[in-house]
C-alpha cells in the first residue's frame, strides 16, 4: 500500500527521548510532530490529526491517562503509551482505558516500531480489502473462518477459533485477558482465568511448531496475550 | 463530685468491676457533716459568752445616751459574730445569755430575771426567735464556705496535678508524678508497683512497703481480680488503699497508698482525692496512648513518604537516562551504516548490555525497597508455569547471550496459582545469577516439573558452585561470598529478593551444588494447584 507517510505526534517531556524517538521514526519513513506537555499534545492531536500518538505517561501538566481519556472521547487515534512504571495492574488500566499497546522505558527502538506498525495496521485494516491475517506460517481468513498453518488447513474447536479470531483483529498487540474471557465465555466466566489458560494450551499445541516455547501466540505476564505480527519480532529485543 | 465508684472502675481492668469491693463505705453526701455538740471546743462557747458580755458592758456604760429598745437590736451583733466565726452551737449560746443579760440588766425590775411589763416579755421572745434564726442562717452560710473553700483547694490541687500530667509524655515520667502527687498532697508515702510484660508485677523502685500490703498486691495480681480494695496494717493501724492503674490498651500497675489512720469521715475524705487523682491519671495515659499512636502514625507515614519519593526518584530520575540511551543505541543499531561495520557495532552493542545490567540494578534495588517496605501482597492468578519460565528467559536475554539456554518442560504440567510477575522476577533473579557464576559458552538449563502436587522451576549451571562454608549465608541480605567479591560484580540483592519473592507465593527455594566448582542448582517450588479435572475439561469440550 503506497500511502503517504504516517504521521506520529510524540507527546513526552523529556527531549533525550523525544529526540532519538524522532530518530528512529524518521529513519522508518514516518512523519514526525512533537508536543512536551499534554496541553500542547492535545491541540496537536486535535489539529493536525495524526495516524499515531506515542503518549507518555509521566506529563508535567496532566497524567498521560488523563491525556488518553481526553483522546479517546472524540477519537481512535493509535495510541502507544511509554511508561516507567511496569506494574500490571496499570498495563491493563491503560489498555482497557483504550490504549493500543503499551512500552516500558527503557525499551528498543524496534520493539516500539513494531507495537507502532501494528496499531497502524490494525487502525487503517477497515480501508484494506483483505479480510486474511498473516502470522508468520499461520493465516487467518476471518471471512471465511479458515486457519491454515504452512499453507496447510488445521481444525480448530469453536472456542479455539474464537480465541485466534480475536487475537488476529489485533495481530501484533497485546489483548487483555479481561477482554478475551468476555468475548470468548460473553462475561460468564469472567473470573476464571484457568479456563484461558487451558484454552491457550490448546491452540498452542495446534499452531505453534513447539508448544512449551511459543513465538506466535505470546504470553504478556499479568495483562494478557499477543499474536506476534513477525517472527522478527522476538529475535529483535 | 464524683462518687468513687465510678472513678474506680475507670481505673480498673475492664472485667473486674464485679470483683469483691473492700473498700470503705463513702457516704454520697460530700458535705462535711454535722459535727455534735460534745465534740465542740469550749473556747469558741467561752469566747461568745465574753462578746455578750462586752457588749453588756458597752450598754451599761452608754446606758444615759441608748435608748432601751435598742438593746435587743445590740446583742445580735454577738450572736451573728458567734455564728460566722464559731458555728451554731456557740451562737445559740450567745443568743441565750444575750436575752438573759437583756434581761437582768436593762428590763425593769433591774438586776433581776423577772419582766414587768408583758409587752417587754413579747419584746425579749421576738429577740431570741430573730437571734436564732439569724444566727442558725449565718452559722450555714458559714459552713457553705467553708465547704467551697475546701473544693476549691482541691480543685486547685487537681489543676496544678493535671498541669503536671501535661507536662508528662512517657509512662515513667508519669509514674514519678503519681508517686510525688500522693505522697505530697496526702503526706503519706505512695508506691508504684510498675506491671512487667508478663503480667507480673515490679517491685516498687522507693520507700518500704509494710508486708501485709505486699502480700495483697501480689494476691491481688494473681487473683487478677479485685483491684480496688483497702488494707490495714495492724502494726501502725495506717490504711493502705491499692488502685490498678491502667489505660485502654494495657494495666500499667497497681499504686498503693497509705492515707493513714483517723475517723471514717478523714478516711472517706482522702480515698475520694486519691479517686480523683487517679481519674487524672487515666486520663493522662489515655491521652499518652493516643499521643503514641500518633507518632507511631506519624513515623510510619514519613517512612512511606520517603519510599515512594525513593521508588519516584530512581524510577524517574534514573530509568529516564537510560533509557534515552537504550533508545539511541537501537536506533543507532538499526542504521544500515553501523550494521555493516563490525567494530562500530560491537560497540553500540556494549552500550545496550551495559543499560541492560543497569536497568536489572536498578529493578533490584526498587524490589528491594518495596520487601524492606512489606510490600510484597501477591496478586494470584492462574498461570502456565511455563509461561513464567520463558518470560523470565525473554526478559534476561542479554544476560545471558554468552550462554546456551536449555530448556526442558515436562508434558502436563499443572497450572499455578501465584503472582507471575514476582514468580518471574526471581526466576530472573536465579538466572542472572547462573550466568554470573558460570563461564561463557557453559550451559544453563532450565526446567519445568511436576513434584506430586508441586511445581518446582529449577535453573542449573556448570559454573564455580557453593563451598559448605558459604551455605548457611545465601539468602541473607547483601550477602555476598569472599571469593567473588572482586571478580564478579554484584549487589548481593538477588537471591534475598527472589526468596522473599517466591516466598510470598507460598513457595521455596532451594540451592544445591556437589562443591565448588561443580555447579549449582537453584529450585522454585510453586505449590500445587487445587484445580480439579472437571474444571480442565470444561475448556476442552467445544
Amino acid at each position: 500500500m503506497n500511502r503517504p507517510a504516517n504521521n506520529v505526534l510524540l507527546i513526552e517531556d523529556e527531549s533525550k527521548i523525544r529526540r532519538f524517538l524522532r530518530a528512529g521514526f524518521e529513519l522508518q519513513g514516518y512523519a514526525v510532530s512533537e508536543a512536551e506537555n499534554a496541553n500542547d499534545g492535545l491541540k496537536a492531536a486535535t489539529f493536525s490529526a495524526p495516524d499515531l500518538i506515542i503518549l507518555d505517561l509521566n506529563l508535567p501538566d496532566l497524567h498521560g491517562s488523563e491525556v488518553l481519556e481526553r483522546i479517546r472521547s472524540w477519537s481512535n487515534v493509535p495510541v502507544i503509551i511509554l511508561s516507567i512504571i511496569s506494574s500490571e495492574d496499570e498495563k491493563v488500566r491503560l489498555l482497557q482505558a483504550g490504549a493500543d499497546d503499551y512500552v516500558v522505558k527503557p525499551f528498543g527502538m524496534a520493539e516500539l516500531l513494531a507495537r507502532s506498525e501494528a496499531a497502524l495496521r490494525r487502525y487503517f485494516k477497515s480501508a484494506t480489502e483483505n479480510p486474511v491475517v498473516v502470522a508468520g506460517p499461520l493465516s487467518v481468513d476471518l471471512v471465511t473462518r479458515t486457519v491454515s498453518l504452512n499453507k496447510q488447513p488445521i481444525r480448530l474447536t469453536r472456542k479455539e477459533y474464537r480465541l485466534l479470531h480475536i487475537l488476529a483483529t489485533h495481530v501484533g498487540l497485546v489483548v487483555t485477558h479481561d477482554q478475551l474471557l468476555k468475548d470468548i465465555w460473553s462475561g460468564n466466566q469472567r473470573d476464571n482465568i484457568q479456563y484461558l489458560r487451558i484454552l491457550v494450551r490448546k491452540l498452542r499445541q495446534k499452531i505453534e511448531t513447539d508448544p512449551n516455547h511459543p513465538r506466535l501466540l505470546v504470553t504478556e505476564s499479568g495483562v494478557g496475550y499477543r499474536l506476534q505480527a513477525r517472527f522478527e519480532d522476538i529475535a529483535a529485543d | 463530685m464524683h462518687s468513687p465508684l465510678p472513678i474506680a472502675s475507670k481505673l480498673a481492668k475492664p472485667g473486674i468491676r464485679n470483683g469483691k469491693y473492700q473498700d470503705v463505705a463513702v457516704a454520697p453526701n460530700t458535705s462535711v457533716a454535722p459535727r455534735s455538740f460534745l465534740q465542740t471546743d469550749i473556747v469558741p462557747l467561752l469566747l461568745s459568752l465574753g462578746s455578750v458580755s462586752l457588749v453588756t458592758a458597752l450598754l451599761l456604760l452608754l446606758e444615759q445616751t441608748v435608748a432601751v429598745s435598742l438593746v435587743p437590736i445590740a446583742y445580735l451583733l454577738p450572736v451573728v459574730l458567734a455564728a460566722t466565726r464559731w458555728g451554731i452551737w456557740p451562737a445559740t449560746l450567745a443568743s441565750i445569755a444575750s436575752m438573759a443579760e437583756a434581761d437582768f440588766f436593762f428590763f425593769p425590775p433591774i438586776f433581776s430575771f423577772q419582766v414587768e411589763d408583758p409587752q417587754e416579755v413579747v419584746d425579749l421572745l421576738l429577740f431570741l426567735v430573730v437571734a436564732l434564726v439569724s444566727s442558725n442562717l449565718a452559722s450555714r452560710l458559714r459552713q457553705e464556705t467553708e465547704t467551697l473553700r475546701q473544693r476549691e483547694r482541691d480543685i486547685q490541687n487537681l489543676y496544678d496535678f493535671s498541669r503536671r500530667l501535661a507536662a508528662c509524655f512517657t509512662v515513667s515520667e508519669l509514674i514519678s508524678a503519681i508517686e510525688n502527687y500522693l505522697a505530697l498532697t496526702l503526706g503519706q508515702p505512695a508506691v508504684f508497683f510498675a506491671a512487667k510484660t508478663d503480667g507480673q508485677l515490679e517491685p516498687p523502685r522507693c520507700g518500704p512497703v509494710p508486708r501485709v500490703v505486699n502480700e495483697n498486691v501480689t494476691s491481688a495480681i494473681e487473683a487478677s481480680a479485685p483491684s480496688v480494695r483497702s488494707v490495714i496494717d495492724s502494726a501502725t493501724r495506717n490504711v493502705w488503699l491499692l488502685r490498678m492503674v491502667s489505660s485502654e490498651t494495657a494495666i500499667l500497675g497497681l499504686v498503693a497508698v497509705n492515707i493513714g489512720t483517723g475517723s471514717t469521715d478523714t478516711l472517706q475524705i482522702r480515698t475520694r482525692r486519691v479517686d480523683a487523682i487517679l481519674e487524672e491519671v487515666s486520663l493522662t495515659l489515655q491521652r499518652i496512648d493516643i499521643e503514641k499512636a500518633m507518632e507511631d502514625a506519624r513515623l510510619r507515614l514519613q517512612g512511606q513518604l520517603l519510599r515512594d519519593a525513593f521508588h519516584g526518584t530512581l524510577s524517574h530520575e534514573l530509568r529516564t537516562p537510560l533509557s534515552a540511551i537504550r533508545g539511541s543505541a537501537s536506533v543507532l543499531d538499526s542504521i544500515p551504516v553501523v550494521q555493516k561495520d563490525e567494530r562500530i557495532r560491537s560497540l553500540v552493542e556494549a552500550i545496550s548490555d551495559e543499560v541492560a545490567e543497569l536497568d536489572g540494578f536498578i529493578q533490584s534495588l526498587l524490589n528491594a525497597t518495596r520487601v524492606t517496605a512489606g510490600g510484597v501482597t501477591p496478586h494470584l492468578e492462574w498461570t502456565d508455569p511455563r509461561d513464567i519460565a520463558n518470560a523470565a528467559i525473554k526478559a534476561r536475554a542479554r544476560r545471558l547471550v554468552a550462554h546456551k539456554v536449555e530448556t526442558d518442560f515436562a508434558d502436563e504440567l499443572p497450572l499455578v496459582h501465584v503472582d507471575s510477575g514476582l514468580i518471574e522476577e526471581s526466576c530472573g533473579q536465579l538466572l542472572e545469577n547462573a550466568a554470573k557464576y558460570s563461564p561463557s559458552g557453559s550451559t544453563i538449563s532450565v526446567s519445568v516439573r511436576r513434584k506430586q502436587s508441586d511445581v518446582v522451576l529449577s535453573i542449573s549451571d556448570q559454573g564455580v558452585g557453593i563451598t559448605t562454608d558459604e551455605r548457611p549465608h545465601l539468602g541473607r541480605r547483601l550477602f555476598r561470598s569472599q571469593r567473588h567479591q572482586a571478580s564478579i560484580p554484584g549487589s548481593g540483592l538477588g537471591f534475598w529478593i527472589a526468596s522473599i519473592f517466591v516466598g510470598a507465593n507460598g513457595g521455596s527455594i532451594d540451592i544445591t551444588s556437589a562443591g565448588q566448582g561443580l555447579g549449582a542448582t537453584a529450585s522454585i517450588t510453586l505449590p500445587g494447584s487445587a484445580m480439579t479435572k472437571p474444571e480442565t475439561t470444561v475448556a476442552s469440550n467445544e
